[in-house]
């Protein structure tokens, strides 16, 4: 198994390049005018031309965006995480029939596309104003906490459960031992989930499609939407764009690479 | 993902556990607490699931638009036009298509792609990276980015560097019905295949070197260790895998709405882009409505069988 084989690193290394071949195209043309980019797409570029992100930093309300991303990511991921938290955590607290029967309730409630619920929805943030506000988009979001509920819990049933018993004996609260002893305990699974869904909110693009209209509140996959209509003759600038809203993702990606990779493997994940 | 949770192995002292539970939770001051933890989960769930699930089903059977407070009740009057709309008709033929036709060609790229990352070689890690990287920005930047390249002008980059090395003319990638659903379908495999080529890697990781050390003493060829270990030990993730595929396809709103926003025409128009249209759009909230839950019973469906089906082989294989 052990020896080289360089008929396989070459193939599939060559692959390789055909599928990030998009990712060197974009990332070649920012540094290009229009001109060059029109007559030779794929060449490296002859000089470091930075005109194309002047442009763009200047045309584009770039930090407001990023400032109302990370506003809804943050507010999203908080509110799924002590949802599904506490949820996992009174689960395994009280297995009552009751409960039980919810949990497959929930599980039912998890299969459910959002596309079913999307326009009830849609209704009610228009009747109570949060419509086109990124408060109204961390509400949508909150519907994320089931699936933060199952990973969650899943993890929780490893646990020993002396360790709560013991807390009990020595006389701490329910709220103190969730704060205290189950949180800190939980937290690698915390931080596995938080990955994926901060993957799912940022990028998402069908919520704040639906739900945001004014420019100002718009979030960054939302904004590069928007430009194709200002940038359709100007494709440098628009590429651009790309790169730069694409750039803190893979950052974060590179960052988590690990959790993300044994995420795959407990076989708890989306697509 | 329910496929994820149900194959997932029970903790082994799971009756014991149970019944310490129950013994901690007495009193009922502190069953009472206790419950607390689970009213924000409920919160969730009524208002977030159960009150537009009921909305939406109710809506289904009546005009309502959003705009006037008279509400009508039709019947199944929204389903019978929906199923003689030209337009809504397209929309489920190309989900059906683009599901179909992802999770088909992914799997059958993914898994000799994972048997290749699993073999030793020079830039191993390069490779790796490189097929993941469609799998994290937003799909939406990347169908857009997609749009450039496959820009059905002269000057798109496909075109250009088609007539550059063979000579051919601009080729109208998404301007044709037929090859824009293609090009639709594999820009979904590109974005997806590398992703489920490590979730195979990962299960591919987990076979004891052994086996395949034992089997070549034994005088199994390539193909045969392949076909009789590595298969059968991969269906657990295949059942993941596809289940993901599956429903993620019919789902698929994103990459066809930012790559050829439906078109041309309708060709390339998804269930949930005619629910959008229809419900956001244009007001026409019964008609949505209805939409949506004949698509919720059909993903409904089809999922389940999958299942059904997926649990058969994976049974008659290993």
């Amino acid at each position: 198994m052990s020896r080289r084989r360089p008929l396989l690193s070459v193939f599939v290394i060559g692959l390789a390049c055909l599928v990030g071949m998009p990712l060197y195209y974009i990332v070649v043309n920012t540094f290009k005018t229009q001109e060059e980019m029109v007559s030779s797409p794929l060449a490296p570029p002859t000089s470091l031309h930075l005109d194309n992100y002047l442009a763009v930093f200047d045309q584009v309300p770039l930090a407001q965006s990023f400032g109302n991303t990370l506003y809804v990511t943050a507010g999203a991921i908080a509110v799924q995480l002590f949802v599904g938290a506490t949820a996992a955590y009174g689960m395994i607290l009280r297995a009552t029939l009751f409960n039980r029967v919810f949990g497959v309730l929930l599980l039912l409630a998890f299969v459910v596309p959002g596309q079913a619920t999307l326009i009830p929805l849609y209704r009610t943030l228009v009747d109570t104003e949060l419509v086109d506000t990124l408060n109204g988009l961390v509400f949508l979001y909150a519907g994320g906490s089931i699936f933060c509920f199952f990973l969650i819990q899943g993890y929780i049933r490893t646990l020993p459960f002396e360790i709560i018993e013991a807390a009990r004996i020595d006389g701490a609260g329910v709220f103190q031992i969730f704060w205290r002893i189950v949180l800190p305990l939980i937290r690698p699974i915390l931080v596995t989930v938080g990955i994926f869904q901060t993957m799912w909110v940022w990028n998402d693009f069908i919520l704040p499609n639906v739900v945001l209209s004014s420019p100002e509140n718009r979030t960054i996959v939302l904004q590069v939407y928007n430009a194709v209509g200002e940038f359709t003759t100007d494709w440098p600038a628009f590429m651009t764009l790309s790169v730069v809203v694409l750039a803190p993702m893979v950052v974060f990606f590179l960052v988590t690479q690990r959790h993300i990779v044994s995420g795959l493997l407990a076989g708890g994940v989306k697509g | 993902m329910s496929a994820a949770t149900l194959s997932r192995p029970r903790p082994p002292s799971g009756a014991p556990v149970a019944r310490r539970r129950r013994d901690s939770s007495g009193g009922w001051r502190e069953a009472g607490a206790h419950q607390l933890f689970l009213v924000p989960v409920a919160a969730v769930f009524v208002v977030l699931f159960v009150i537009p699930l009921g909305q939406t089903f109710y809506w289904s059977l009546t005009d309502f638009t959003g705009y006037s407070d008279d509400v009508t009740f039709v019947g199944l009057e929204n389903y019978r036009t929906i199923l003689s709309d030209p337009s809504m008709t397209a929309g489920l033929s190309f989900t059906l298509l683009f599901a179909v036709g992802t999770t088909l060609l992914t799997t059958a790229i993914a898994i000799p792609l994972a048997v290749a990352l699993n073999q030793r070689f020079l830039g191993r890690n390069l490779a790796r990276s490189l097929f993941f990287f469609p799998a994290i920005p937003s799909m939406a930047v990347l169908g857009l980015v997609w749009g450039y390249i496959l820009s059905p002008l002269g000057s798109g980059v496909l075109n250009s560097v088609l007539d550059g090395t063979l000579g051919l003319g601009p080729v109208p990638w998404l301007s044709d019905a037929t090859l824009a659903k293609l090009s639709v379908v594999l820009v979904g495999v590109w974005g997806g295949a590398g992703w489920h080529a490590v979730l195979y890697l990962a299960y591919l990781q987990s076979i004891p070197a052994s086996y395949y050390e034992v089997a070549t003493i034994d005088g199994a060829d390539a193909w045969q260790r392949f076909r009789h270990i590595t298969l059968p030990l991969l269906t657990p993730a295949m059942v993941i895998s596809q289940f993901l595929l599956m429903t993620n396809g019919l789902k698929v709103f994103d990459l066809p709405y930012t790559l050829t926003n439906g078109g041309p025409g309708f060709a390339t128009q998804t269930i949930t882009q005619s629910i959008i249209v229809n419900g956001v759009g244009q007001g026409r909230y019964g008609m949505a409505s209805a939409l949506a839950v004949l698509f919720t019973l059909a993903v409904a469906a089809l999922s389940f069988s999958q299942l059904l089906v997926s649990r058969r082989i994976e049974r008659r294989v290993s």
